[in-house]
């Protein structure tokens, strides 16, 4: 290693973790903590922004904790802005501490989702809808820049008046709607199921009709009366068509 | 707009908080005198949904400068090549002719692996650290197949193992890279005041920019700064560009001839309107010296294209 690269290794290393490693001999002391404070502040407003609800969980002195942690304990690898939140939710995904709650990283996932969605390519000429109701033989596919989510805690309502203490399962689909919107719908679990299923055939490139994904769930679920479920199965699914989550081909 | 030559004249930094407004107000007089917008490859690569259809706006309408923050040309680390190939891609897809960035480092080598710190750190000046750097600014060039501009950046702390002054640690880095000047006004003036020890930084800053080498200025910032004591200025781009800032611009106009000088707000940003004002006195400064540059430098522009 060269002369100079020590230096700036000792120099980031005291930035990172003061208390740690002392600042390298002989650089102001005033003048280091401009850099202290800078690079502290940048990492912590960049990732506070897109974990508003965490924050206000954990309040200030943990969130301040966490932010020194990350930024001690972790080298994050990317240089594009927009992924430092994702890399602040794999430092948490590492971090065992029984300090904090154990809803937190389902928490900081969905908080983190509405900016990857955001962030996902531009969609092709957004696919045109040919039907504009559920059609049998419509083809079904999900909003191309959809996620489906499980947590294991009711995340969407998580607040500091809200701390989930016991695991409910909780089904999110999450998409950005023409006028780049993310949107948020919570789903029972049988409708999560319906679009996780289309979903897995759309990643199989398998054209799917309503008719056929209904039927096919239905028997899954050894529901008796098929053209009941069928029909309750449309209307859920016009709904979603409504808002844009899935489109009718 | 492929060309190092559209990038002419005045520019603001393009934040989001400007992108409805120059759109409300395209082709207005009233800032006819944005030539051109810049953005860091940073806040833009692998940006979906609203951001690329608002950077496709600009694309179609305004020549294009890109300014890296997290290259880290001075960084412990090996230099990030698939990052620079994605810089690369950016550059071509979007049609921006320019690329510079910082002499500084913002990244080290922790805990066994590559990490970012986000921010400007600075580089000691020594003998050793030209040769890394300047070998590391080839490389990108390498990887490019173009030539990039380096900036004098703005520091806080001093190396003590430094062995030479900033401008000769800037000169040789140019001259060993053969690379071309981002030259930041208000960097050389936030440096003067920082490192003045007494002395007049006025003056340090005349002399710092007496000794710059005009042929390889391409481009050039200029911002205002925080005072956080008399002897302390931050480069936060986040007020008015301040008198002693303005004079040196003028000085290196009529020691150089124009170049292109990008305004940079990066907080506090007051709305387009007022932000025109200092578009416009820049612009004002460029019309007073109306003068041919040197050949060489013209001959820089006139064949550089991406």
């Amino acid at each position: 290693m060269l002369d100079f690269q020590r230096y700036q290794l000792e120099f980031t290393a005291h930035i990172r973790n003061p208390k740690k490693h002392r600042k390298p001999a002989n650089v102001v002391e005033a003048r280091m903590a401009v850099y202290r404070q800078a690079v502290l502040n940048n990492i912590f407003s960049t990732i506070s922004v897109c974990f508003p609800v965490c924050q206000n969980v954990l309040g200030k002195r943990k969130w301040q904790r966490l932010m020194r942690g990350f930024l001690a304990d972790f080298a994050a690898n990317t240089p594009i802005f927009r992924e430092i939140p994702q890399q602040f939710l794999s430092y948490l995904h590492a971090l065992a501490s029984e300090d904090l709650p154990p809803y937190l990283t389902a928490l900081a996932h969905y908080e983190w989702i509405e900016l990857a969605v955001s962030s996902k390519p531009a969609d092709q000429p957004a696919p045109q809808s040919s039907y504009d109701s559920a059609n049998l033989d419509a083809a079904i596919a999900l909003a191309p820049s959809s996620e489906l989510l499980k947590y294991d805690y009711p995340v969407h309502r998580i607040s500091p008046r809200f701390k989930p203490t016991t695991i409910e399962e909780t089904y999110l689909l999450v998409f950005r709607n023409a006028a780049f919107e993310i949107k948020f719908i919570v789903l029972n679990p049988v409708t999560f199921m319906l679009l996780s299923h289309i979903q897995t055939q759309q990643h199989q490139a398998q054209k799917m009709t309503i008719k056929k994904v209904l039927s096919q769930l239905a028997a899954t679920l050894q529901y008796p009366d098929i053209a009941q479920f069928i029909h309750f199965g449309q209307e859920i699914l016009n709904d979603l068509h409504r808002q844009q989550a899935i489109t009718f081909r | 707009m492929s060309n190092l030559a559209d990038i002419q004249g005045v520019g603001l930094g393009l934040k989001r908080e400007l992108i409805p407004q120059i759109q409300q107000l395209y082709q207005d007089p009233a800032i006819a005198n944005i030539h051109f917008v810049e953005i860091a490859p940073e806040n833009w690569i692998n940006a979906g949904g609203k951001s690329a259809e608002n950077l496709a706006w600009f694309v179609e309408r305004y020549p294009i400068a890109c300014h890296g923050l997290c290259l880290s040309l001075g960084g412990p680390d090996p230099l990030n090549t698939a990052f620079l190939k994605q810089v690369k891609q950016f550059l071509t897809v979007n049609k921006i002719p320019l690329y510079t960035e910082h002499l500084s480092y913002c990244s080290d080598h922790y805990q066994g692996k590559a990490g970012y710190l986000y921010d400007l750190l600075p580089i000691p000046f020594t003998e050793e650290a030209v040769k890394y750097v300047a070998q590391r600014i080839r490389q990108t060039q390498d990887i490019l197949g173009q030539r990039i501009a380096i900036e004098n950046t703005s520091y806080y702390a001093a190396a003590p193992i430094a062995t030479m002054d900033e401008i000769t640690f800037l000169t040789a880095v140019l001259q060993e890279a053969d690379c071309w000047l981002h030259l930041d006004i208000n960097n050389i003036y936030v440096n003067s005041v920082n490192f003045a020890h007494a002395q007049n930084p006025i003056q340090l800053a005349q002399d710092f920019l007496h000794k710059i080498p005009a042929e390889r200025i391409v481009y050039s910032h200029i911002a205002g700064h925080y005072q956080q004591s008399p002897d302390l200025l931050i480069d936060t781009h986040g007020k008015d560009v301040i008198e002693p800032v303005w004079n040196l611009l003028d000085t290196a106009y009529r020691l150089f001839g124009n170049f292109p000088t990008l305004l940079e707000r990066d907080s506090n940003i007051p709305p387009l309107p007022t932000l025109m004002q200092e578009v416009n006195k820049i612009a004002a400064y460029q019309a007073k010296y109306r003068v041919n540059r040197t050949d060489a430098a013209q001959a820089n522009l006139a064949h550089a294209t991406c």
